[in-house]
């Protein structure tokens, strides 16, 4: 990496710093303007207790008060505590449960690489063949079938199989973290997106494969798996970068409803299961955690661009 | 000494004669065109058909359906396919070809409504984003941008849960998160359609601002405009199913393609046919509309083609 890049990924970073905290102030401000919070629904026979509960967690201040508390919280890394589980510290929570996360979705990422560029690219090198008409229809129902949609289909695929191998498929009840539990849900969070990757690759193939250079590479008599990889795929993905950043935004979107449904204990699944049970600290949390995350994905993305380019600079 | 008048221009009857049909080649509007090209496409007919055989049996699930969508105990719970059931009965015993068909017309309601309100909203803020610019830019685009760092589901989870899961609620939820796509494009479009001679020499006359925006800018932005619209309608319904299988969409027992699927998630293994259902209407109708989309892209400009 050169100077260069550095800074601009420094600059980057603060940015992302700054976008996290612009959400997560809106979503705060927006949460505090509206009735009731998880302690609301608690029995009130005791209005001592209650008060020094509201106190606990400087619900008896006005919201700007309670809004500068809660940013020079943020600045030290500290999102507070949950309001279901009293007691529990939000930050390492939700570190952990990125983890998880991030597992899944790099998983599922990969699958979308691997799986969308193989169509797209073998789909192009064998253009208005059998093989192309076969890639390009999966590509188009591919996208059309949503993730959880992907899930149960793989799921019923392999039903006994599924169900021996993993053991279940609420990962929560037989503890997440097996290897083999990774899979079916990457693989559902995945392919809608690896399908939307395949026709990105297969245009913009075709575009460089009729390129001189590309003729040029044949003429020298280089083997086409030389050709194909090393000289065309390698400027055919510029394009297919630029979807990459959106596409990651979708996985991460897709991953709140497949680790609802397979019970995979992520940041996704914390996300509805504190909305529902109106803890809405934790909420902010996740928030905070998603806009860096996205940023975070996008900076990756754009960091790749001069390793496929060297043109391109920043 | 007299000035010479020029002579009146002698005009031959034969150029002051209507042209005669058949020596002009035939007169196509630009949208008589794209519709001539979308109906040339296969898979944009086969989509039409599809989106059409839904509608009409959204329409028909408001005054029939086989069985009342919520009555229960029609026969014994998680049974398949049979001659009275065509699609088998649920957990509760409901007649699942009912519940697809009432859930067709609450899928084509979200997903259409909330394109229409996501393109309103987008359109108008993209219009003023892109004609004015300067500070209307700033803020517009600074409120893109941020909303652009988060996943829209969790913006449009918070909102249901702050205003209720009715329909219209839903539909709004949807369309406050997806009217950035719709803004984006015509702020572009604008910016590069206010720049052009015919909005130079609408001005010239004295056309108002509005008039300018309404009149000339709009309308020759319309082509990607409803194709974005028309690529809205599927993403809604996916994200009405996203937030029914996560217990946050149109409440039961209203027949939500995504609540059934949720519902049946659990006994997926001894009765599949529970999930499949509402999964293959949803599927088809998306993969209809993406179908449609794509056509009416390369009917629209052929440029765009790929």
């Amino acid at each position: 990496m050169s100077r260069g890049t550095l800074i601009y990924a420094a600059q980057r970073l603060v940015l992302i710093t700054f976008t996290a905290i612009a959400v997560s102030s809106i979503v705060f401000i927006g949460i505090h303007q509206l009735p009731g919070t998880a302690l609301a629904s608690e029995r009130r026979n005791n209005p001592a207790s209650e008060a020094a509960l509201l106190h606990r967690y400087h619900l008896d201040l006005p919201w700007t008060q309670q809004y500068v508390i809660w940013i020079s919280g943020l600045v030290h890394g500290d999102l507070g505590e949950s309001m279901v589980y009293q007691g529990t510290q939000i930050t390492p929570l939700l570190l952990r449960e990125v983890k998880v996360s991030l597992t899944l979705g790099l998983a599922a990422v990969l699958v979308t690489v691997v799986f969308g560029m193989s169509l797209g690219v073998l789909a192009a090198i064998r253009q208005n063949t059998w093989v192309d008409y076969v890639a390009s229809t999966t590509a188009v129902v591919g996208y059309s079938v949503p993730s959880f949609v992907w899930a149960f289909l793989l799921i019923l695929l392999t039903v006994s199989g599924f169900y021996a191998w993993t053991g279940g498929t609420i990962y929560e009840d037989i503890g997440w973290g097996k290897p083999e539990q990774i899979p079916v849900p990457a693989l559902a969070l995945g392919l809608p997106y690896a399908a939307i990757v395949a026709r990105l690759t297969r245009a913009s193939m075709l575009e460089v494969i009729r390129q001189d250079y590309i003729r040029t590479a044949w003429a020298k008599g280089l083997s086409s798996r030389v050709v194909v990889l090393r000289h065309a795929l390698r400027n055919a993905l510029i394009p297919v970068l630029t979807i990459l950043g959106p596409l990651i935004t979708g996985i991460i979107t897709g991953s709140v409803v497949i680790e609802f449904l397979f019970g995979i204990p992520g940041l996704g699944k914390e996300f509805v299961t504190s909305i529902l049970s109106r803890d809405y600290n934790v909420v902010i949390g996740v928030f905070t955690f998603y806009a860096a995350l996205v940023g975070l994905a996008n900076l990756a993305v754009d960091l790749l661009y001069p390793v496929l380019d060297p043109r391109i600079r920043y | 000494m007299a000035t010479s008048v020029p002579a009146p221009l002698e005009i031959s009857e034969e150029f002051l004669a209507p042209v005669s049909s058949e020596e002009l080649p035939e007169q196509v509007t630009l949208w008589q065109d794209a519709w001539r090209r979308l109906t040339r496409n296969h898979l944009a007919v086969v989509g039409l058909v599809i989106i059409g055989i839904f509608l009409l049996t959204a329409i028909v699930s408001f005054v029939w359906t086989p069985y009342p969508t919520w009555r229960q105990a029609l026969g014994p719970t998680y049974q398949g396919p049979t001659l009275a059931h065509p699609l088998g009965l649920d957990d509760y015993g409901r007649d699942i070809l009912s519940r697809v068909m009432g859930g067709a017309a609450i899928a084509l309601s979200v997903g259409v409504g909330a394109s229409l309100v996501a393109s309103a909203i987008g359109i108008v803020l993209g219009l003023l984003a892109g004609f004015y610019r300067g500070k209307i830019d700033v803020v517009i685009s600074t409120l893109i941008n941020i909303s652009y760092g988060v996943p829209d589901l969790l913006i449009a989870l918070i909102l249901v849960v702050l205003i209720g899961r009715g329909i219209q609620n839903i539909i709004l939820a949807i369309a406050i998160t997806a009217w950035l796509g719709m803004a984006r494009l015509v702020r572009g479009q604008t910016l590069s359609l206010r720049e052009r001679e015919f909005v130079e020499a609408a001005r010239s006359i004295g056309t108002s601002n509005t008039k300018i925006m309404s009149r000339h800018i709009f309308p020759n932005a319309l082509g990607p405009i409803v194709v974005q619209a028309t690529y809205l309608v599927p993403a809604a319904i996916i994200f009405e199913a996203f937030l029914s299988l996560l217990g946050l969409g149109v409440p039961p027992p209203s027949p939500s393609w995504g609540g059934m699927a949720s519902e049946g998630y659990k006994a997926l293994q001894i009765a599949p046919h529970i999930v499949l259902m509402p999964c293959l209407a949803l599927s088809l109708t998306v993969l209809a509309f993406n179908w449609v989309g794509d056509g009416l892209r390369d009917a629209i400009d052929p440029r765009m083609r790929r």
